[in-house]
């Protein structure tokens, strides 16, 4: 069988950790809503290489369209930087 | 399975372990509500790709094509071909039915925390005075 999509779906669970650390520790809420932008489509990837493709239609718009749009807007009516 | 498919499979399940106790730390010891809020929806997302984990079958056929049948099958063996060589599809329901009702429970945490902000003056849990 082909490994090719298993090392692409280990490559972005490598990059999801990555940018999960990230997103807990940086200190500007924006780009920490970004990093957790990013760990959602490795995710969505990860969904698809998992044989889950309807997942894939719901989850992509709502973990990576929705949800931080409105954290984006939750943190322009209340404070941009943590401390 | 060889031991290379077998190496990655593990290494995708303990970076989801790792993801989880990630997002937990970021719950349990960041000060801000915002950030206790994006550290919960990383955890919401590392639960459902555990539960995607369960239903998921590796086959010979061709991968990640979905296995479906174009014409109606005619006995039992054909049936029982196609049954042995698809995944799971009761996690993906109820994952989907997750993925939603969380977007509702985000959107409620929301507003809580803005109301939280009118009221206190900030989103820090520890300048919180009475």
């Amino acid at each position: 069988m082909d490994v090719t999509p298993l090392i692409i779906a280990f490559i972005a669970a490598i990059i999801s950790v990555v940018s999960t650390w990230l997103a807990v520790q940086e200190k500007d809420l924006i780009i920490a809503t970004l990093f957790s932008a990013v760990q959602s489509t490795c995710y969505a990837l990860l969904y698809y290489l998992l044989m889950a493709p309807d997942i894939v239609l719901v989850y992509l718009p709502v973990s990576v369209g929705l949800l931080p749009l409105l954290t984006i807007t939750l943190i322009k009516k209340t404070e941009r930087f943590e401390e | 399975m060889s031991n290379v498919e077998s190496f990655l499979l593990t290494s995708i399940v303990i970076s989801l372990i790792i993801n989880t106790a990630i997002s937990l730390y970021g719950v349990f010891s960041k000060p801000s509500l915002i950030k206790k809020f994006i550290a919960l929806t990383i955890f919401s997302d590392s639960i459902n790709s555990f539960a995607i984990f369960i239903g998921f079958r590796r086959t010979s056929e061709a991968y990640p094509s979905i296995a479906v049948h174009h014409e109606i099958p005619r006995n039992v063996t054909e049936i029982h071909q196609f049954v042995s060589s698809a995944v799971d599809p009761l996690p993906q329901a109820l994952v989907l039915t997750a993925i939603v009702i969380g977007l509702a429970v985000n959107m409620f945490l929301i507003g809580l925390i803005i109301l939280f902000y009118k009221y206190y003056g900030t989103t820090n849990v520890r300048k919180v005075r009475i």
